[in-house]
């Protein structure tokens, strides 16, 4: 059965999808190179060809409460009291008790009820953007499991996530336990994440249609309906959504990168 | 922030939105056969509505249905908000169902053949939202909830898109039936034109997941001329049939079974949302009474073989359209989505069970009690 793309020794213990607490690694906030290479997209206009992604830097985890607020002294147009009404809905940033003050509630956790605007401009200010829909679709494939067996539970636990985030029990950013090949954590198990382009124009085509699932599980198997369920949740958002278990990390083009490192 | 890079991301934002506020071409009001179609464009806006999640007349908990007290026709102002909320379903089994007012099912709306309705629902998924405590903005839903919490409902959050579909409806999906993002709201009309008894679910896909998750409930529509049958009703309620795919989760919860609910193999098939409501707490009637059933099979996958042991079904209206008639049944066979009003002599003092008579459904819940007191009359 040919469920993921890579199958290679377990680097995720299953059992702790949704407890323990990671200790915060010291690399918090940093970007690893994911490679270029190719993944079986759950969107139909694919046709069994498998979407290329050319290489990228990716934040390992997702920008934090105190990353967020850090931002905020730089940018008071994106402080709530601010913002724009046509940048992000009346929920923005609603989880924080006093955006003003230095003293953040769970600096450690995730930052969510943050619009896709507020995200894109975040990621931008610090020389980043938001991964496309591809890319973070490709990064998130890129899990070793030792069979094809473990591949499927980890997909039926998705499943089960995607029904009952725990919202009001969000962990720090690396606790989820999960993390891809490179080092990536938390992409599934502990937030929904903004992409660039959330809602592809096929979007329109598909329309949030009762077949649209049918259509998006060529693969067949668990992982492709959550995978499912995670493009159909993205095409219902607008730019402004705000709401409490979506949040964001930023992408970086690699010439960038190169270019910062050559530069120190 | 550079201003060029600013106005790139608001072109990229207004080009998303742009996606997502499609106008739909719509067809003007008409008749036919006497009945109406053709309803003005779905309105989708936000608001900072946070009163009670259902507000309207005719409006009510499970198995109760709300008399009509009007002659003619009538416009319904209804509100049903999508709220998450944590209910028990069985002894300990408790999950986060996603709800249409709060129970699974959600309520049930009584209108009469032609009655239209004006529709408003907020997608209320991302806030915490309480059902027990009635305002008298509120409806008789939640009086009898306030009244009456078997299912132990909690406060829950899980931002998901959602959407309403009603059967009773007969409108253009892609306007009416649009899926909305939490914090929105949406608003729509709609004519009552058939009578009969029609679920309504979330059309969201996965439409499956959705509906499994506790988004459904029904809709009873009352032919206008009433059923031809020369008799008075003594007692009327509606029972709904359902399924639950769950497994228990890392934690006290239960959560959705994708396997279970794909492989249409239920852990939990229950009347009116619940194991054993309908035997803890029984429809009554008297030995002698004429019972009426609106019976809706709201799947979301399985069938039903509706019996009621000790009882024939004297009289049987599929879908509850009063040309539908059928006498003397022992099992109604319905199909997903499917319904029947039943209309049944209580034969004599004692208990009758409702029972799905496909077993293996039966023995995982779907059974409930009519009680019946000593003949009156
Ligand atoms: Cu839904």
């Amino acid at each position: 059965m040919n469920i993921l793309t890579n199958i290679a020794p377990v680097k995720i213990m299953l059992a702790t999808l949704a407890a323990g607490i990671v200790l915060l690694p010291a690399m918090a906030g940093a970007q690893v190179l994911v490679p270029s290479g190719s993944f079986h997209s759950v969107m139909p206009e694919v046709k069994g060809e498998p979407v290329k992604v050319d290489s990228f830097y990716l934040d390992t985890t997702a920008v934090t409460n105190k990353k967020y607020n850090e931002f905020l002294q730089d940018h008071e147009d994106w402080q709530p009291q601010n913002i724009p009404s046509i940048f992000a809905h009346k929920g923005y940033l609603k989880s924080w008790k006093n955006a003003n003050s230095d003293d953040i509630v769970n600096p450690d956790h995730p930052v969510t009820n943050v619009s896709w605007y507020a995200a894109n401009t975040y990621c931008q200010s610090i020389g980043g953007r938001l991964p496309t829909l591809n890319e973070w679709e490709y990064s998130a494939q890129l899990m070793d499991f030792d069979s094809p067996s473990d591949a499927q539970e980890f997909a039926s636990r998705l499943m089960s996530w995607y029904s009952t985030v725990d919202n009001e029990n969000i962990g720090a950013v690396g606790s989820s336990g999960i993390e891809n090949s490179h080092g990536i954590k938390d992409q599934f198990g502990l937030i929904m994440e903004w992409v660039e382009d959330f809602k592809p124009v096929i979007a329109n085509d598909l329309s949030l249609d009762c077949g649209t699932v049918g259509r998006m599980q060529q693969l067949g198997n668990a992982y492709s309906y959550a995978a499912s369920i995670r493009y159909i949740t993205r095409m219902s958002f607008t730019p402004k959504s705000t709401n409490s278990t979506v949040g964001f990390r930023c992408a970086y083009d690699v010439e960038k990168i190169t270019e910062k490192e050559a530069s120190l | 922030m550079k201003p060029l890079t600013l106005t790139y991301t608001i072109l990229i934002g207004l080009l998303l939105s742009g996606i997502a506020n499609m106008s739909y071409a719509q067809t003007d009001e008409y008749k036919m056969d006497g009945m109406t179609f053709g309803m003005p464009e779905a309105e989708v806006f936000t608001e900072d509505y946070d009163g009670p999640p259902v507000v309207g007349d005719h409006l009510s908990m499970l198995p109760n249905l709300e008399p009509l007290d009007y002659e003619g026709n009538k416009t319904h102002d209804v509100r049903i908000d999508i709220i998450a909320q944590e209910i028990e379903v069985a002894d300990g089994v408790k999950y986060e169902a996603w709800t249409f007012g709060g129970t699974v099912p959600g309520p049930v709306l009584h209108v009469k053949e032609g009655d239209r309705i004006t529709f408003t629902m907020k997608n209320r998924s991302d806030e915490e939202v309480t059902i027990t405590q009635p305002t008298k903005e509120g409806s008789p839903f939640m009086q009898q909830v306030a009244q009456n919490n078997f299912m132990k409902a909690k406060e829950a959050t899980m931002p998901m898109p959602h959407s309403m579909d009603f059967h009773a409806g007969t409108v253009a999906k892609n306007d009416k039936w649009r899926t909305i993002a939490p914090g929105e709201s949406i608003k729509f009309d709609w004519v009552a034109n058939y009578p009969g008894s029609y679920i309504y679910h979330c059309g969201t896909p996965s439409v499956l997941m959705h509906t499994a998750m506790g988004q459904h409930g029904v809709v009873v529509v009352s032919p206008k001329d009433g059923y031809d049958t020369g008799y008075e009703i003594d007692k009327e309620y509606v029972v709904v049939q359902s399924e639950y795919y769950l497994k228990k989760g890392s934690g006290e919860l239960f959560q959705y079974d994708y396997e279970a609910a794909q492989n249409r193999n239920p852990s939990h098939v229950v009347f009116n949302g619940h194991q054993t409501i309908l035997h803890d707490q029984p429809l009554k009637a008297n030995a002698g009474d004429r019972v009426r059933l609106h019976f809706s099979n709201n799947g979301p996958s399985g069938t039903s073989s509706f019996h009621v042991i000790g009882a024939i079904f004297d009289r049987v209206w599929l879908e509850g359209h009063p040309f539908n008639e059928m006498r003397g049944m022992q099992t109604v066979l319905l199909g997903a989505s499917s319904s029947a009003t039943i209309d049944l002599i209580v034969p004599e003092e004692g208990k009758y069970i409702l029972i799905d008579h496909e077993f293996a459904d039966a023995e995982k819940g779907a059974t409930g009690t009519l009680k019946a007191g000593p003949r009156k009359k």
